[in-house]
């Protein structure tokens, strides 16, 4: 299988891919600046939204990439589909590709079953987030939001933090930024994170800390995380009260992280838990920016992908 | 019938034997070994009724026993059956197969132990020992009747895949065991500590964001079950070994004089948590290895570097990697390699779990756990002898000794006047892994396309060749495309 064809990870992608896509993402939000909001570059093809997991953003902005090049957007959802008879991912995919899907967005909950997908599929598959493996176009979408900002990657000041040991945000951007050149600092209590090694084992530059106090100084950007709040349940956190005490971005935090930096969430958001209203919608915040970005990005895959299928 | 197997280089731990020479069997049972020099002496007489079998560069041995193996039947004969487990045992050198109570009904009451033995005798020609359940449905609740069970042949009692959550019930269940003097075979696992795990807990696991399972959740299970193993003064066994933790705690029991054994599988000892890796794992070795040679261990110039095994033929994600216990860490293959090689790990046992496709055609968290290891086995732990980590004549030992002392009998042995369960192999013979044509149905193993080194040629129980790899042992030994095996069987019941 040509892990080339797909888009499942950044980790096989280099450095000159991700910028490649990031100019062919700035013509993109060219277009859509435009009356009429639509290129003919995916004319013919069809494109279908495999989505196993609720979303809303990345459903919709793959939908809106899709259309704006022309193509054929089929959604499909598991929910009352005959994955609830059940169907077997591969199975469901074999019948895809019969009905004549060109590109499939797979968003999953088990991590990895991408991969499973695409052996299966001769067109290409996009990532749109695997269990808590990856998520490509949304890192993609950050770091272009950065490179957007701030004209560079390279040498950003990049703190994530928050569920890092459950998110495929986190992990999509680590192989983006540290592609890149970024400095990245992991944030988290223990008990979201897991032990440090095995982090450092894969990406050897990534600092990690226990406290958003410890590494705010001196950042360019803070990339807040969803809590879910199963995780205090299943016993991972004491309490949402003492998490946002430690872990929360408020204005006080964000005082202290340099005059220009960014503040970014990939959404949705608990307000009042991880990120506090005013600093959600301050002038620092981009989060509204990432969700447009989000539209041209995918946007440049689909083209890249679709295009080079010829 | 009798049969001499000529010119072979002889292993038999039992006696401490390792020699080239002859092997005559008749009626079932070796009549005797006759070494090079005695040969030159007095050469055999001529005998009627005669095959000679020429197993010249071939290592002859007792046949292997396997203390781990899913037989599937009753219950799930779409993954395997005692016909198809039996041939895939013998083409792997196994002439002993225990079975693991997790059938469907499950081993735990004596008429479903009385039937499955009664249906082995009938039609496995190789011996098929039945473990009893530890539990009524493996359930953890409450014990089986052990007596009953001893008395209808179980000759362990173990629950399989699940592990005994109360240490009460686990407590009683040695006791109970001591006073009939057979072993509880125990598969560590505090499965409250790795709830929705898909794989090892590790570097590994954090890169692909599987859930991992900790070591720690096998070794806490391996502690206290050592500390019910000392208070009852029971025989414990520790099923399918897989960490370096478990290892040290393991020897630590023995050097105090408990009454503990333990075993490894093929898979453990040889492939690490890499493979799930599949292809983003990085390049094998090669370097390092030949640099590992040059510090004293042997480098086998024949095993070229295609022969290595190498993680990258896998695609990331792959389900056939999914086993319980996990593919652990690089580190903790070494210290199951040390612990085999210091005899803190008694035996090598397969662990052999067929499923079907649609079992493992899934994404890797849903996928079932376990690996189609009886064909593959001997292969997989010879690359250790061929790496220079261990003896072959400990390898041998660890097949056919190692398990018969965690079962509490003599050994298998190719003494004068024991069974005839002997086994031939080319511990040179390199091959490539192609899970169509094993005998097993289960399909599933990590090593399709892996080329291997060590193969067995044939494979003889109760003095009846239950497999022969082609023409093997024929003429000068010149070899012929495989035939078919099961008419080899048919042949031989006639």
């Amino acid at each position: 299988m040509d892990l080339h064809k797909h888009v499942l990870d950044l980790d096989t992608m280099t450095r000159d891919e991700i910028e490649d896509i990031f100019d062919v993402a700035e013509s993109m939000k060219e277009v859509l600046s435009r009356d009429i909001k639509q290129v003919p570059a995916l004319r013919g093809k069809n494109v279908v939204n495999m989505f196993y997991e609720e979303s809303t953003r990345t459903r919709i902005s793959f939908e809106m990439a899709a259309r704006a090049l022309s193509a054929t957007v089929v959604n499909f959802s598991a929910k009352g589909s005959s994955v609830e008879k059940g169907e077997s991912l591969v199975d469901t995919v074999r019948t895809i590709q019969s009905l004549g899907a060109d590109v499939i967005i797979l968003r999953h909950k088990e991590s990895g079953a991408p991969y499973l997908a695409a052996q299966h599929f001769r067109g290409s598959i996009i990532n749109g987030g695997d269990g808590r493996h990856a998520h490509p176009t949304q890192a993609l979408l950050d770091m272009f939001t950065m490179r957007e900002r701030f004209g560079r990657v390279e040498g950003l000041k990049v703190v994530i933090v928050g569920d890092i040991l459950h998110s495929r945000v986190a992990r999509s951007n680590l192989w983006g930024l540290t592609k890149l050149g970024a400095e990245v600092i992991l944030c988290a209590p223990p008990t979201l994170l897991g032990p440090a090694a095995f982090w450092r084992e894969t990406w050897p530059q990534v600092q990690i800390r226990d406290t958003l106090d410890s590494c705010i100084a001196g950042a360019d950007v803070i990339m807040a995380l969803r809590l879910q709040r199963e995780r205090q349940q299943s016993g991972l956190l004491p309490s949402l009260r003492e998490y946002s005490r430690i872990y929360g971005l408020d204005s006080n935090r964000l005082a202290r992280a340099n005059k220009n930096a960014l503040i970014m969430h990939p959404g949705p958001m608990n307000v009042g838990i991880e990120i506090t209203p005013e600093v959600a919608t301050s002038a620092q915040s981009v989060i509204e920016e990432q969700v447009t970005n989000g539209v041209a990005v995918r946007m440049a895959l689909l083209y890249r992908l679709a295009g080079s299928a010829e | 019938m009798r049969y001499l197997i000529k010119n072979g280089s002889i292993i038999d731990p039992s006696q401490r034997v390792a020699t080239i020479g002859d092997v005559l069997i008749e009626d079932g049972k070796v009549v005797q070994i006759y070494d090079m020099t005695q040969l030159a002496m007095e050469p055999l007489p001529v005998m009627e009724d005669l095959e000679v079998i020429n197993a010249r560069g071939c290592v002859v041995a007792p046949g292997f026993t396997d203390l781990h193996t899913h037989l599937r039947e009753p219950g799930e004969e779409h993954k395997e059956t005692i016909a198809s487990a039996v041939l895939a045992a013998a083409r792997g050198g196994f002439t002993t197969l225990c079975a693991m109570p997790d059938t469907n009904p499950a081993q735990d009451n004596a008429a479903a132990v009385r039937s499955l033995r009664q249906i082995s005798k009938r039609t496995s020609p190789i011996q098929i020992e039945v473990i009893g359940a530890i539990t009524m449905n493996r359930e953890g609740k409450q014990l089986t009747e052990y007596a009953e069970l001893v008395e209808a042949g179980c000759i362990a009692f173990s629950d399989a895949d699940r592990s005994v959550a109360d240490p009460a019930i686990m407590r009683h269940a040695l006791s109970y065991a001591a006073m009939l003097g057979v072993p509880i075979m125990s598969h560590c696992e505090e499965t409250r500590l790795n709830k929705g795990w898909a794989m090892h807990e590790g570097a590994v696991s954090m890169r692909l964001g599987l859930p991992g399972s900790p070591s720690a959740a096998e070794e806490v299970q391996v502690a206290r079950d050592i500390a019910l193993a000392e208070l009852t003064g029971a025989h414990l066994h520790i099923s399918h070994i897989s960490t370096a933790g478990s290892v040290a705690l393991v020897r630590a029991a023995k050097a105090r004089g408990v009454h503990v054994t333990a075993e490894v599988t093929p898979h453990h000892l040889t492939l690490s948590d890499q493979w799930v890796l599949g292809s983003l794992a990085p390049e094998p070795k090669e370097e390092a290895e030949s640099k590992a040679g040059k510090r004293g261990r042997r480098k086998d110039q024949g095993l070229g570097l295609n022969s290595w095994l190498n993680p990258r033929l896998l695609l990331p994600y792959d389900p056939s990697t999914r086993v319980n216990p996990p593919l652990r860490s690089e580190s903790d293959v070494a210290a199951l390699i040390e612990g085999l090689r210091d005899g803190t790990i008694d035996a090598i046992a397969t662990d052999h779990s067929p499923h079907a496709l649609a079992d493992k055609e899934v994404e890797y968290g849903q996928a079932a756990c376990g690996i189609s290891g009886l064909e593959t086995a001997l292969g997989l732990v010879l690359t250790l002898v061929h790496r220079g980590e261990m003896d072959l004549v400990e390898m041998v030992a660890r097949l056919t000794e190692g398990p018969a002392s965690v079962l509490g009998r003599s050994p298998a042995s190719l003494r004068s006047g024991s069974r005839a369960d002997i086994v031939i192999f080319d511990p040179e013979r390199p091959w490539k892994v192609d899970p169509n044509t094993f005998a097993s149905q289960g399909r599933n193993t990590p090593l399709q396309g892996q080329q291997l080194k060590g193969q067995v040629m044939l494979t003889m129980a109760g003095g009846k060749i239950v497999y022969r790899r082609g023409a093997f042992g024929k003429g000068t030994g010149a070899l012929h495309s495989p035939t078919r095996i099961d008419g080899i069987f048919r042949e031989e019941e006639n």
